[in-house]
């Protein structure tokens, strides 16, 4: 808090005196009084049920403490965890990155902090002194000795240094200062080393174990330093390329985490050479050169006949593949069909030279990006790993929830325009599909995915477990998704339409860059807000057989020898991450809402 | 039939015809907007549309460029008709600009790029060409200086500007006014006429719905008086402003003037 | 006067048809068409490759188990296994206790979670710090956390509750709070309560009149009559003339049993037919609204290919629709004959000789053998599995209708409370007249949605073995194998609750909406 300034922003108006405050807010007349007697009531009886919850004396927090690796990341090998660091490192190189190049610098006033810390501390406070007697008295004390020493903090925030309300605590001030303290938590509190002797657990006065601790402490720096290079680097060049690559990233970085770091793909590299890599050069090399050509402007017609004849053949090997006339791989299929999309497409992004090769790069590195995926998610794993799922606990939680939204947005975009399309057969489907999954419950269609799927798959086709149940979750996340994006659909005005008519434009190109970009500027609050949804949705996984969260506090560790039938501290430790995540996500949105207004306001 | 009237008739068999309404009939559900309307606008000529509100004005030159699509009825632009063939309607739809009483300008993109839209994505134009194009008409809409600003930071006349520059990026060879200054302020309107007046110098082929009777009165070659649907009246200023013949045509202009 | 010219001289035809690849009417219709198809195509592909699969292991889809005894014992509902009434548990059976258990919960969570919401989410508003606090917090812990979450957290919590004796709980043998869940007294309907119904029905149309004519004294005479108070007085009356009197209406049980030997003699051929004709006139019926709409004062309106297309398919879905009634399943028409007749049958045998005179009869919390008893007359309760759902998806969707509601009310410009206040209104009457009625229609349709989320999520009970319809379904296809029955049945369900809500919810919205104007 050394590095304040002096702002230029309009100043918040000064905290009124103590007592002041106290008889405006909590005694101003006579109902006012009886509500604060009754919620001082209410709120003690339930901080008080709380406490009692999470400081009974059959409440065995070692079941947590000990499990921690399970509940974040499963079965995954401890001698692997080098791929977990490193992935979590490209993680929060992102994160910098990415606050540097949208210019993410919220400044907080001292008033605000101090203020926070004052309520904080008071609520801390008030814990340990209604905290059951079932509380080890060393918590109690660290409590007590925590509360003071926030309230007193406060207290010279608010009262000594002069002006807090005029002084801001910059972006990056606030980013090292909260690194910081969770560093230090990490580095010097107490949490006890667990371990077993002889099924009795052991509890030592130790700090997280510095396997855990030194590459955390190493993340927070790399990501403040990423922060700060990208601030410097801002100075100098347009921030524009970046921001573009930073959603590519966002878009492929975390399929290329998930099945390539920590998956490790173990390539048959004869197979690679002689077809993997020729057929993805073909699709990207021969399908960009073909983009190329077709881009020129005048050979719209020659782009739809070919694009027909591509499409029809497409269809022709999933006929084929149907009868087993003859094999192909999948991912060829695959990308035949998106060839023959992009070549029908073609003429709507016709242009100049420079035009034509942008449309033909993006295909090209699409076609590797697709291929390159494809066949790692394909291919047997190095990594030893010897539960059957690979995937368990927070990171899966974390990761379902990730790709679902990304799965079902372009689906769920695509629903919408149909939803809201003048053609009636269209939006008969697109109703008819999305108020169906939208009337049955998330289980159901969960259940209908995994029992289901198997069997509607031709024979000799399978699809694991966990895949049958992201296509569930994802189908059910899309109709949701379409429904959102209508709403933003709905906020373009007609005259948009009929502006981008007379000009000329096609309706792709009315669609993709007059609507749509307008559409999901409007939506993005009620994007956020799906994708909360889905991340607290992930916990039915527990139902339908994965190892998510839930399922390991709700049943893996209450199974554990030591620590039969404990449930309740597991429990409400994922309440706390599922809170915790879903919070700062909500938060997240607000601000954006509200910068998003300011926008609109410009 | 008037004299005017048979001087029109022997004149719509010429071939420098720019458009052509013959006998356009268009409903709204069981709503008639246009009972059969015959118009000529000739190559280089100022047409303006008069009419009460209501009377099938804004329908009739939406229907030019197929923003709706009439029923009934031959229209026939540039020596295209207009039907349901996907190259006529592209052709039509690239040659003949339009301005909208409520601008419709895009607020996500800004004004270079509002204007270098079309000229790029559907004049196929490389994209430096496009844009040296957009700032020439700006400067001659007079507000170059806000070429890099967003639509929502403009008065509504300077926007108003920015979309009769979006229109002739397109190099149109037909302009279609509805009623472009209805929706600005009063100092504002002017700018926005002047700018018309201008292109109406340089031989704009144009047909521009307005209540504005003072440019009607110094730059149409024709006005066209509609009411309910049909085409109550047509001839030149002169002939409007002094000697109305349509009962109708009195009362409405006594009432505007 | 309209100028009428041809142009002979012009050698550009006249409706020169584009050719078919270039017309957009038709690359419409074509394009639909394709993707009709092609959706089409996958239903066959994926249907065929299902009864492929599920023929090789032996478990053809059909629907005749239902008929079948359940041999499952489910957790709690109107009838957990054969009863000593001597009727079966059958499949069909199970599953409709497993509905009757999600309504249950579902209806009675929404009047819990819908009080508490309210009060919630005006404490956010009030002046009072504390209370702003306290509930925001409230909203913001309950709505972070996912649902299942807190329901199993919720019978980790009951679950260490005390043993289940008589005198657990706050007042010893009245309210039991234990490990097996939470018993009170309950009011039940006894066997006069139909009588007294229809007798509160029949003493309602005369209240009603005498209502209408103090109203229409009123607005005629002015100054005040005492409507409500007379009302509330003649509805008093009724209401103990009716208790003790209900017995007298024994009489409709008879009647009832009539209607329904009279619907069970209905012939299937007649059913058919008379489906088959609501078919067919429902499509002409749109059609001849379709062209009304098209046509104007002078004549029909020239019809564009959209116009055709769209009558066309009416047409066929008609025919689709005879196809299915007479030939498709014809069991459709008898199922209706057959439900009709039992439905009037269950009516006629809540009436009729014998019935006890009390309609409402109330009972303490009893215990056998150490449990709950689980039927017949005694204590509303609670077990431990329907509890902590209960508790989940109140608490939970409670955050949710608080924030609505807060919404809504802060929906309402500040002008029109200033306006109020303006006028010399209190705070209470603006609050009453000015303030919720706009916000009520703010509110209404997100509120909707909550209730249908609430009903969706009684699936949740699956996880803490509540036997709710997916729980319940879940058992029978794992004893029968006949999952796609099953999922059926599941989404006739909840697309039959869903679309009643949002029935009730729209019929609401549009009173508020013509009350308003």
């Amino acid at each position: 808090m050394t590095d304040t300034t002096i702002d230029t922003a309009p100043p918040e108006a000064p905290l009124p005196s103590p007592v002041r405050w106290v008889r405006d807010n909590l005694f101003s007349s006579v109902s006012n009084t009886v509500q604060t007697v009754a919620f001082t009531a209410v709120l003690l009886g339930l901080l008080r049920w709380v406490l009692g919850l999470v400081f009974a004396d059959e409440s065995n927090w070692v079941s947590v403490a000990t499990n921690m690796r399970l509940l974040f990341t499963y079965n995954y090998p401890a001698e692997q965890f080098v791929r977990i660091w490193f992935a979590a490192g490209v993680l929060f190189v992102a994160v910098g990155a990415s606050f540097a190049a949208w210019n993410i610098n919220p400044s907080i006033t001292l008033r605000r902090i101090g203020v926070s810390l004052m309520g904080t501390g008071g609520i801390t406070l008030v814990v340990a002194l209604i905290t059951p007697s079932a509380t080890p008295s060393g918590l109690r004390t660290a409590m007590w000795v925590l509360g003071v020493a926030l309230v007193v903090i406060a207290a010279v925030v608010l009262r000594v240094i002069p002006e807090p309300h005029r002084r801001r605590v910059p972006f990056l001030g606030l980013l090292i200062g909260v690194s910081a303290i969770v560093c230090a938590i990490m580095w010097f509190v107490p949490f006890g080393d667990y371990g077993f002797s002889e099924g009795e657990p052991t509890a030592a006065d130790g700090i997280v174990a510095s396997s855990t601790r030194v590459p955390w402490t190493v993340l927070f720096i790399i990501m403040i330093a990423t922060y700060v290079a990208g601030r410097g680097l801002a100075q100098v060049v347009s921030l524009a390329p970046l921001r573009r690559a930073m959603i590519a990233w966002w878009v492929i970085g975390p399929a290329f985490i998930v099945f390539m770091v920590l998956r490790d793909p173990e390539f048959d590299w004869a197979h690679i050479w002689s077809t993997d890599l020729p057929m993805a050069a073909g699709f990207a090399l021969g399908g960009g050169a073909l983009i190329y050509l077709l881009a020129a402007p005048g050979r719209s017609d020659l782009a739809r006949v070919l694009g027909a004849i591509v499409a029809a053949a497409a269809v022709f090997n999933w006929v084929a593949a149907f009868f087993g006339w003859y094999p192909m791989l999948q991912k060829a299929r695959f990308s035949f069909a998106l060839a023959a999309i992009a070549i029908l497409l073609v003429p709507n992004f016709a242009g100049e030279r420079s035009a034509r090769l942008r449309v033909a790069a993006v295909w090209a590195g699409f076609m590797v990006v697709f291929h390159w995926l494809l066949t790692g998610i394909n291919t047997a794993s190095t990594l030893d790993i010897t539960a059957p799922p690979f995937l368990g606990g927070f990171v899966l939680t974390v990761s379902i929830a990730y790709y679902v939204m990304l799965a079902s947005f372009p689906l769920g975009v695509l629903l919408s325009l149909a939803r809201t399309s003048k053609l009636p057969i269209f939006r008969v489907l697109s109703t008819t599909y999305i108020e169906v999954v939208r009337g049955v419950p998330l289980i159901t269609v969960l259940f209908f995915f995994s029992i289901m799927l198997p069997l509607f798959l031709p024979s000799g086709m399978g699809i694991s477990d966990l895949a049958a149940v992201f296509a569930g979750y994802t189908v059910f996340s899309a109709a949701y998704m379409a429904e959102n994006i209508r709403g933003g659909l709905q906020s373009v005005r007609r005259g948009q339409y009929e502006a981008a008519d007379a000009l000329g434009l096609t309706t792709v190109q009315r669609t993709s860059l007059i609507v749509l970009p307008q559409a999901l500027r409007v939506s993005i609050p009620n994007l956020v807000g799906q994708a909360i949804a889905t991340f607290k949705e992930t916990s039915l996984i527990a139902i339908v057989g994965g190892f998510d969260l839930l399922r390991i506090a709700n049943s893996t560790i209450p199974n554990q020898p030591d620590f039969l039938g404990q449930k309740r501290p597991a429990l409400l430790f994922i309440s706390l991450v599922y809170f915790v995540v879903a919070y700062t996500m909500s938060r997240a949105s607000r601000n954006l809402e509200n910068r998003l207004q300011a926008g609109q306001a410009r | 039939m008037s004299i005017a009237d048979n001087a029109l008739t022997d004149e719509m068999a010429s071939r420098d015809d720019m458009i052509v309404c013959r006998g356009v009939k268009k409903w709204f559900g069981d709503f008639q907007a246009l009972r059969g309307v015959d118009v000529t606008v000739k190559d280089r000529e100022v047409m303006v549309v008069l009419g009460p509100s209501g009377s099938g004005k804004s329908t009739l030159i939406r229907c030019i460029n197929r923003l709706e699509v009439h029923q009934e009825g031959d229209i026939i632009v540039d020596g295209v008709e207009l039907t349901n063939d996907l190259r006529n309607i592209e052709k039509i739809r690239s040659e003949v600009g339009m301005v909208f009483q409520q601008f419709n300008l895009f607020p996500h993109l800004t004004v270079l790029d509002n204007i270098t839209l079309a000229p790029i994505w559907v004049r196929k134009k490389p994209k430096a060409e496009a844009e040296a194009k957009a700032m020439e008409l700006l400067e001659r809409v007079g507000i170059p200086e806000q070429a890099a600003k967003f639509p929502g930071q403009l008065s509504g006349g300077q926007q108003q500007r920015v979309a009769i520059a979006r229109s002739l990026a397109m190099e149109p060879r037909i302009m279609l006014f509805d009623e472009p200054t209805s929706a600005l302020d009063p100092e504002m309107i002017s700018e926005v006429l002047d700018v018309m007046k201008d292109l109406a110098r340089g031989g704009m082929t144009m047909m521009v719905v307005t209540h504005e009777m003072g440019f009607a009165r110094e730059v149409a070659d024709r006005l066209v008086f509609m009411e309910s649907g049909d085409v109550v009246e047509v001839g030149t200023p002169e002939h409007f402003f002094t000697n109305p013949q349509e009962e109708r045509t009195k009362l409405f202009l006594s009432q505007i003037l | 006067m309209t100028l009428t010219t041809t142009d002979p001289n012009s050698a550009r035809a006249r409706h020169a048809r584009p050719p078919l690849w270039r017309n957009t009417a038709v690359l419409k219709w074509f394009v639909q068409i394709i993707v009709l198809l092609a959706v089409l195509a996958a239903f066959w592909f994926f249907a065929a490759q299902a009864r492929n699969n599920l023929s090789a292991k032996g478990i053809p889809v059909s629907y005749d188990w239902l008929d079948d005894p359940a041999n499952i014992q489910l957790g709690e509902g109107i009838q957990t296994v054969d009863d000593p009434d001597g009727r079966r548990l059958t499949m069909s059976r199970a599953l409709w206790v497993g509905m009757v258990n999600t309504l249950r919960i579902a209806s009675i969570g929404i009047i819990a979670a819908t009080a508490i919401g309210v009060v919630v989410g005006i404490a956010r508003l009030s002046n009072n710090w504390l209370a702003r606090k306290v509930s925001s917090i409230y909203v913001e812990t309950l709505r972070n956390i996912p649902v299942l979450v807190q329901i199993i957290l919720w019978l980790a919590i009951l679950g260490s509750l005390g043993k289940l004796t008589v005198d657990s709980g706050p007042i010893p043998g009245w309210v039991i709070v234990s490990q097996k869940g939470i018993s009170i007294p309950r009011v039940f309907f006894a066997d006069g309560f139909y009588q007294f119904l229809s007798m509160l029905a029949v003493f309602a149309v005369p209240i009603w009149w005498v209502r209408r004519r103090m109203r229409r004294t009123q607005e005629e005479q002015g100054g005040t009559q005492r409507i409500g108070s007379v009302t509330f007085a003649l509805s008093l009356v009724a209401v103990v003339i009716a208790w003790f009197a209900n017995p007298v209406m024994a009489f409709l049980g008879p009647v009832f049993d009539g209607i329904s030997d009279a619907w069970a003699v209905i012939p299937q051929g007649l059913m058919q037919a008379v489906l088959s004709i609501v078919a067919v006139l429902a499509a002409v019926t749109w059609i001849r609204r379709f062209l009304d709409s098209r046509r104007t004062p002078a004549g029909l309106a020239k019809l564009i290919d959209d116009d055709w297309f769209r009558m066309i398919f009416a047409g066929i879905a008609a025919l689709l629709a005879v196809f299915v009634v007479v030939r498709g399943w014809p069991g459709l028409s008898s199922w209706i004959i057959n439900s009709g007749s039992d439905l009037f049958g269950v009516i006629g045998d809540k009436f009729g000789d014998g019935r006890g005179s009390r309609p409402l009869d109330a009972m303490k919390p009893t215990l056998s053998e150490g449990r709950f008893v689980n039927y017949g007359p005694t204590g509303l309760t609670m077990t431990v599995f329907y509890a902590s759902l209960f508790f989940g998806l109140v608490f939970y969707t409670s955050s949710f209708i608080a924030e609505i509601v807060r919404g809504g009310i802060q929906a309402v410009p500040a002008g029109q409370s200033e306006a109020a206040a303006a006028l010399g209104l209190n705070r209470r009457q603006a609050l009453r007249k000015v303030v919720l009625p706009q916000a009520f229609r703010v509110i209404m349709p997100p509120l909707g949605n909550q209730y249908l989320n609430i009903t969706k999520n009684t699936s949740l009970g699956i996880a803490v073995g509540f036997s709710e319809i997916v729980q319940v379904g879940q058992t029978v296809y794992n004893k029968n194998s006949q999952t796609l029955a099953v999922f059926s049945i599941y989404m006739i369900f909840f697309l039959a609750c869903s679309l009643t809500i949002s029935f009730v919810v729209n019929t609401i919205n549009r009173r508020l909406a013509i009350v308003e104007r």
